[in-house]
């Protein structure tokens, strides 16, 4: 079998942690297929662009302090929204998820490695690149300036002449690839890579989301990648797919990019329900609570996103026969949410709860999310979608899914793991207060954005009347966001520190239940040398507990005794 | 001006379905040996259910003038009617019927795509706007038997795209899981022919285009009377909406059902999934007797493997 052994510089040792003073420094990490590496790296590459994301949105921010002001240009705003959105969804959000899915599913289901290394590295570069490329339209006469969903006939030759739409498609496409790829390898990896004896119903719950996530991408990105393909034809080679006057239509694109953008939605969320699952359960001393009825819902919720696309569509004028089936089909995706919500809080209850960083990101996500979610329902009833639709109201909702569900998911997974990863140890009372100061500034950025949204302020306009109180909410916003942008300045301090001088870390130091815990940290090249046996989802707790192991007690693992 | 007769008491029944009725409840005291047996229900459910959606008014709205009651029968009889005969089957069968069951059970497994096939084609196929025009031509004809063929295609259809999930011999069945990727797939062939219905253009069945209400004036869109008030393009988009979302979580509800099949079935150890291929750094297939890590107790958690 070993005749397509290709070398690689890479250690025999234990890797370096996130350190690149490894004997081949920063080439081993460039040339590395090890899905350790190549997570850390998604993961830093996702830190870069949050930085590069955030900034632009402070400058909007900065536009929008007050009324009527001349800060920003039309043209620059214009691009610096379309540029934010784009880039944390897509190479913020994403790559974050996936990192840590490539460097924890092999890790939880006891593989030394992903199905396709190389496939793996392929993926990583692909996006990185198709970041970089998106960006070097700054460079190129003039970043995307449509909106990161980028509606036709705006994103049309003759309403955007610049370069930067072109950019968009190809670096969107180069990155979609790069995220196809990455599920395919997910899966098979997931399917056929388990350590023998796991069977689905004792896979961690972090993985089942994957699992979903990366179902869901494949069968939704082709959507998005035919349109930026179709896009590019339009404004390359006049084609007339969504040019109206040459008998194509605008309304073809927005379905072909919410038939890609709804599951997109859940493609981010997904991946976050399962951190919290892990972590709520962890930290809570219990098996997460109905097991079955946290996958069960994951899998509703991935099969139904494809239902109910036309939902970010209600005020088109597709009829009102059309938006009621949606509008009625989109007020059921609430049930499979809300069942996970009280399947955590039943987690909660009556465990002994430890309040670590990761554990308070969890609970902060339970409240966050959970306006989110409400605000999300509010706009499945048509008439409120009318009313609201294109105000900050919509920009309340999305930060509340996207940071207080996403984002907050990528937090606590980041304390949660990061002893794991980096064999050191964050810094307690920072991460405290680096805690307490995204929270305050979160809330403060948005909770006043629903109430702008109520008073009819629209989004993407570069600036605003001085009508009552809208300056005073939007100051507020503002000084949110500054806050924002300090917590995450502090992040990158405590990383640093900690990843350069912090304590060693232990093992296990959460006394956490799967088995990316069953090795050192960080792990060695190897993962594993040899795994617990596999007898139920708390793999590693079974074997540190022998007398109480969950598959001595047929019940528990469903969640019904208590502790 | 005469007023139409209420459309609450069109039921009409065809002399062929009473006939496909009778036979197939025949059929299973055929078949169970002249005794009830469990899940009995389940398919005298589906032969009412069939005779409902057949007979009634809505059966008649569906003929004569809205496309989207049509779809509703299509889609009670294929998606309910059929796979709820297929459940009611009674369980204990002459041996010669079991082993022929059996062996289609057996057969079909190796084929899982032709049930597929059936169960989306048949949708398709019927919906093609020629084939659905002709399916109304034989209307009057003597005891309504052209009129019956659809149905009886689709019972056939639907029991047959059930039967890999549901049929009677458990051990051909798919897993559960394998399952869900079956139903999902149907529903996805199923959105999309419903997305092209509901953005057709509103004269592309000319049966309804042309439809004279049938002395129904109260169906009419452009009557005063109309409380309804459906007009063609309407109903052409509720008809694909039907077939896209509702008919959607009759597939999803199979998938929950399914899932729930699966957490709830405690078997023992499951066959470990197959040995990992090749690649760099491939795991190491370790068989659980070979697992030996350092006991716990001795040196506390979070003891490393190495
Ligand atoms: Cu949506």
């Amino acid at each position: 079998m070993a005749n397509t052994t290709v070398l690689v510089p890479e250690p025999a040792r234990p890797l370096p942690g996130l350190s690149i003073n490894s004997s081949q420094g920063l080439l081993q990490w460039i040339s590395s297929v090890d899905h350790k590496q190549l997570g850390i790296m998604y993961l830093w590459m996702a830190l870069l662009f949050m930085l590069v994301g955030g900034l632009e949105i402070l400058l909007v921010r900065v536009q929008l302090a007050v009324p009527r002001n001349t800060f920003l240009s039309p043209e620059a705003y214009n691009q610096l929204f379309t540029m934010h959105g784009t880039t944390m969804i897509f190479f913020v959000a994403m790559p974050a998820l996936f990192g840590f899915g490539i460097y924890f599913v092999p890790l939880m289901i006891g593989a030394n490695e992903m199905a396709f290394p190389r496939l793996n590295a392929l993926s990583l570069w692909l996006t990185l690149f198709g970041g970089s490329l998106m960006y070097f339209s700054f460079l190129a006469g003039g970043a995307p300036d449509a909106g990161w969903f980028n509606y036709a006939p705006l994103n049309q030759f003759n309403y955007s002449s610049s370069p930067g739409v072109d950019y968009y498609c190809a670096g969107l496409l180069l990155a979609g690839i790069g995220t196809i790829t990455a599920s395919i390898n997910l899966v098979v990896t997931i399917l056929r890579y388990r350590i023998p004896g796991m069977r689905f119903k004792d896979m961690p719950v972090f993985v089942w989301m994957m699992l979903l996530t990366a179902c869901l991408v494949l069968a939704s990105f082709p959507a998005l990648n035919a349109a930026l393909a179709m896009l590019l034809l339009d404004r390359q080679l006049h084609a007339h797919f969504f040019d109206v006057t040459g008998g194509g239509s605008a309304v073809l694109w927005q379905h072909l990019f919410w038939l890609f953008g709804h599951p997109e939605v859940y493609v981010l969320i997904l991946p976050a329900f399962g951190i919290f699952s892990e972590i709520f359960a962890v930290f809570s001393r219990k098996p997460v609570f109905g097991y079955a009825f946290i996958v069960g819902s994951g899998i509703a919720i991935a099969l139904l996103a494809f239902g109910v696309w036309v939902h970010h569509m209600l005020a088109v004028g597709l009829g009102n026969t059309v938006n009621g089936f949606f509008s009625a089909s989109s007020m059921l995706i609430g049930i499979p949410t809300g069942i996970k919500i009280f399947n955590w809080l039943a987690t909660m209850h009556g465990g002994s709860l430890r309040f670590t960083v990761a554990m308070r990101f969890a609970i902060a996500f339970l409240v966050e999310f959970t306006i989110g979610g409400l605000s999300g329902i509010a706009f499945a009833i048509v008439p409120i979608d009318l009313q609201l639709t294109d105000t900050y109201f919509v920009v309340a909702h999305i930060h509340y899914v996207f940071i207080g569900g996403t984002l907050f998911g990528l937090f606590a997974g980041l304390f949660y793991w990061f002893p794991k990863m980096s064999g050191r140890l964050l810094d307690e009372r920072l991460s405290k207060w680096f805690f307490w100061l995204f929270v305050v500034g979160f809330n403060g950025t948005f909770l006043v954005q629903h109430v702008l949204g109520t008073l009819g302020m629209p989004r993407r306009v570069y600036t605003y009347p001085d009508l009552p109180g809208w300056g005073l909410l939007n100051m507020i916003s503002t000084a949110g966001g500054f806050l924002m942008g300090a917590a995450t300045l502090l992040l990158v301090y405590m990383l640093v520190t900690a990843i350069r001088r912090g304590p060693l870390a232990p093992a296990d130091p959460w006394d956490a239940y799967t088995l990316e815990w069953a090795t050192t940290s960080p792990p060695t090249l190897q993962n594993f040398d040899r795994v617990p046996p596999v007898r139920s989802a708390r793999p590693w707790r079974d074997h540190k507990r022998p007398d109480d192991a969950d598959h001595l007690k047929p019940g528990k693992k469903k969640g019904v005794h208590g502790k | 001006m005469h007023s139409p007769p209420s459309i609450w008491a069109q039921w009409h029944a065809s002399p062929a379905l009473l006939l496909l009725v009778a036979g197939l409840a025949a059929a299973y005291f055929g078949l169970s040996g002249g005794r009830w047996q469990a899940r009995g229900g389940l398919y005298f459910t589906a032969l009412g259910l069939l005779a409902l959606v057949e007979a009634s008014p809505l059966h008649y709205l569906g003929m004569h003038a809205l496309f989207s009651a049509h779809m509703v029968v299509h889609i009670v009889v294929l998606l309910l009617c059929g796979p709820l005969l297929v459940l009611g089957l009674p369980p204990a069968l002459p041996s010669t019927v079991a082993r022929r069951l059996a062996r289609f059970s057996g057969w079909l497994r190796g084929h899982t795509w032709l049930a597929w096939l059936a169960g989306v084609g048949i949708m398709w196929g019927l919906h093609v706007p020629a084939v659905f025009d002709a399916s109304f031509g034989g209307l009057d004809a003597a005891f309504g038997l052209p009129a019956l063929l659809p149905v009886v295609a689709m019972l056939l259809a639907g029991a047959l795209f059930s039967w890999p999930l549901v049929g009677p011999t458990a051990e051909a069945h798919l897993h559960p899981l394998a399952g869900v990727v079956y139903l999902f797939s149907a529903c996805v062939g199923c959105s999309l022919l419903g997305l092209l219905i509901t953005f057709a253009p509103a004269d592309t069945y000319q049966h309804y285009a042309r439809a004279g209400w049938c002395g129904t004036p109260s169906l009419a869109p452009d009557f005063a009377s109309n409380p309804w008030g459906l007009s063609l393009a309407d109903d052409q988009q509720a008809a694909g909406l039907i077939m896209w979302v509702p008919c959607c979580f009759i597939y999803l509800g199979g998938c929950m059902y399914l899932v729930a099949k699966y957490f709830m079935a405690d078997e023992g150890v499951a066959p470990p999934p197959a040995p990992p291929l090749r690649g760099r750094g491939a795991i190491r297939p370790l068989t659980l007797a070979s697992v030996r890590l350092p006991s716990p107790a001795g040196e506390g958690p979070g003891v490393g493997l190495h």
